[in-house]
């Protein structure tokens, strides 16, 4: 199943040209780290984005998006995951490419997102920590997660995500 | 390998088996700063000034490979035979990462000593001018060349390390007021006499980032009035930091001390009064007055008291005479007022004073600054 997930992502990876992607691997364990092992993977289109629906024996476990967003130079490559429920269950730093303030992919940061909903803050100060020396990048992703969940919400509660 | 589903052999069928590569990709980014300053009171005219404009340039090469750089100027420009002015590159290398645990960098990098050296854009400290302390006990902008390894421990330890083999500093530039700052050699046409070795250790957690470094290599350049070995005459600094947001509320702290050994041959080389101890430390508080007047708001208000102490010649060698003025005591207060947390205007007003009571004065400045 492992297999069949990396070769679908790669696929995956491959036909989404607009900005920096994830190796699949890294993409893979991480989908299986959010969802549980032996998931299945589809990739939907909704306007221009790519989304993946997480099923597992015809049920559904929630949507999962791979997302780029800049931090001080460089893109921050990370992966925003819902549950079926519109609720934020995890993100996961993909790819990190600045020199400093890689900390954004510590759980002990990550693990304030998970069960936010749409309606929540979202913003550094309030209800996410910053971590002190990487304003930037905590701001940067903070501000994206804002966007993704608020889209991937509305996309599935309009229909066009199913 | 499993048969594969007939979902993905659609998915086959439909998309071309291109691979998955990272792009190359070239990013700028920079920050500067604009100040106003008056050191000398009320009835003298102030000074104003560019203090620094800076861009940085990037460039991924491969998934593995980047190039990353920071191009400075600073006083608007470099005129000949006037003072002041520089044009710089404090940054300049390219890292290799095998793994989040193991980044290798080579090039002109940064010491990772206490707060500012490697993170000293505007917006993200109190007051105009950077700490005193981090400009004449911790010589920021410290650069120098050399080849190390960064990354962050596996796990969830939330530990990250950054080690370098570096070039050294030059006994030659140590003086009394600022320590070691006139030793960098800042990879302009250096002599690699004393390779050095740096790093740092940190611990981070949401809001908490604690963090200790050192610096260890001789600075004799092969002077045979101080000493003709690689590691004769050599500067140890060690110091130990710590930043913590909570609420409304930023502290953050430094201390760091400095032992320069054979101080006395050093001054007697060069005729300065080299200290053979330096240290200090400074503590800084801060409350973002948004937090209770405009609770809904993401801008920030934040009014802040430094107070710094320390000493460039906290021992001295025998053949060189203390001077008590050189033990300051500096407290700083002010505004900074955030926007937007990447853009930063400061007011601040700064009391120096020392142990010998001279030349003490009062130091009004007001900023701008931006990073992106």
């Amino acid at each position: 199943m492992r297999v069949l997930a990396v070769l679908v992502l790669w696929l995956l990876a491959a036909s989404v040209s607009s900005a920096q992607s994830a190796p699949p691997g890294k993409l893979a364990k991480s989908i299986e780290r959010v969802y549980g092992e032996g998931v299945r993977i589809d990739s939907v289109r909704v306007d221009t984005a790519t989304v993946l629906r997480i099923s597992e024996a015809g049920a559904l476990l929630g949507f999962a998006q791979v997302r780029n967003v800049k931090g001080k130079d460089q893109p921050i490559t990370y992966l925003v995951a819902i549950d079926p429920a519109d609720r934020l269950k995890d993100i996961d730093i993909l790819v990190y490419r600045e020199p400093h303030g890689g900390e954004v992919a510590y759980d002990s940061w990550r693990k304030q997102f998970r069960g936010k909903a749409a309606g929540a803050p979202l913003e550094v100060g309030k209800d996410i920590r910053n971590i002190s020396g990487a304003t930037i990048s905590s701001n940067a992703v903070t501000r994206s997660v804002r966007q993704a969940l608020a889209e991937l919400t509305d996309w599935h509660r309009s229909g066009r995500l199913k | 390998m499993r048969a594969l589903s007939p979902w993905v052999m659609a998915l086959l069928l439909t998309v071309p088996p291109l691979a998955a590569q990272e792009k190359e990709s070239t990013t700028i980014g920079g920050y500067g700063e604009v100040h106003f300053t008056n050191a000398t009171g009320p009835d003298t005219p102030g000074r104003v000034n560019v203090a620094r404009f800076v861009v940085y340039l990037a460039h991924t090469f491969s998934e593995r490979i980047a190039f990353h750089s920071e191009l400075e100027v600073e006083d608007t420009k470099v005129e000949g035979g006037e003072a002041g002015g520089e044009v710089a590159m404090e940054q300049l290398y390219l890292d290799y990462t095998f793994s989040p645990a193991v980044t290798l960098r080579a090039g002109l990098v940064l010491p990772p000593i206490g707060i500012i050296n490697e993170t000293h854009e505007p917006p993200t400290f109190n007051g105009v001018a950077r700490p005193l302390l981090e400009q004449e006990v911790i010589p920021t902008t410290w650069r120098d060349i050399g080849v190390g390894a960064v990354g962050t421990l596996p796990g969830s330890s939330g530990l990250s390390y950054r080690v370098y083999l570096v070039n050294g500093l030059l006994a030659e530039g140590f003086s009394a007021e600022t320590g070691i700052r006139g030793g960098r050699q800042e990879g302009k046409q250096a002599s690699f006499a004393n390779p050095s070795v740096t790093g740092r250790l940190e611990w981070t957690r949401p809001g908490l980032r604690i963090g200790g470094s050192f610096w260890y290599g001789g600075t004799a350049n092969q002077n045979p009035a101080i000493g003709d070995g690689a590691f004769d005459a050599p500067v140890f600094l060690s110091s130990a930091d710590v930043r913590y947001d909570v609420g409304g509320f930023a502290f953050r702290g430094l201390f760091a001390n400095i032992n320069i050994s054979n101080a006395d041959r050093i001054s007697a080389a060069f005729g300065e009064s080299v200290a053979s101890r330096i240290t200090g430390g400074y503590v800084e508080g801060a409350y973002n007055l948004l937090a209770a007047l405009a609770a809904a708001s993401s801008q920030r208000l934040d009014a802040f008291l430094r107070y710094e102490n320390y000493d460039t010649q906290a021992s001295v060698p025998d053949n060189v005479v203390k001077n008590e003025a050189l033990a300051r005591r500096v407290t700083t207060f002010g505004l900074s007022y955030k926007p937007l947390y990447n853009v930063i205007f400061k007011g601040d007003y700064q009391l120096r004073r020392n142990q010998a009571g001279l030349g003490e004065n009062e130091v009004l400045a007001l900023g701008v600054g931006y990073e992106f």
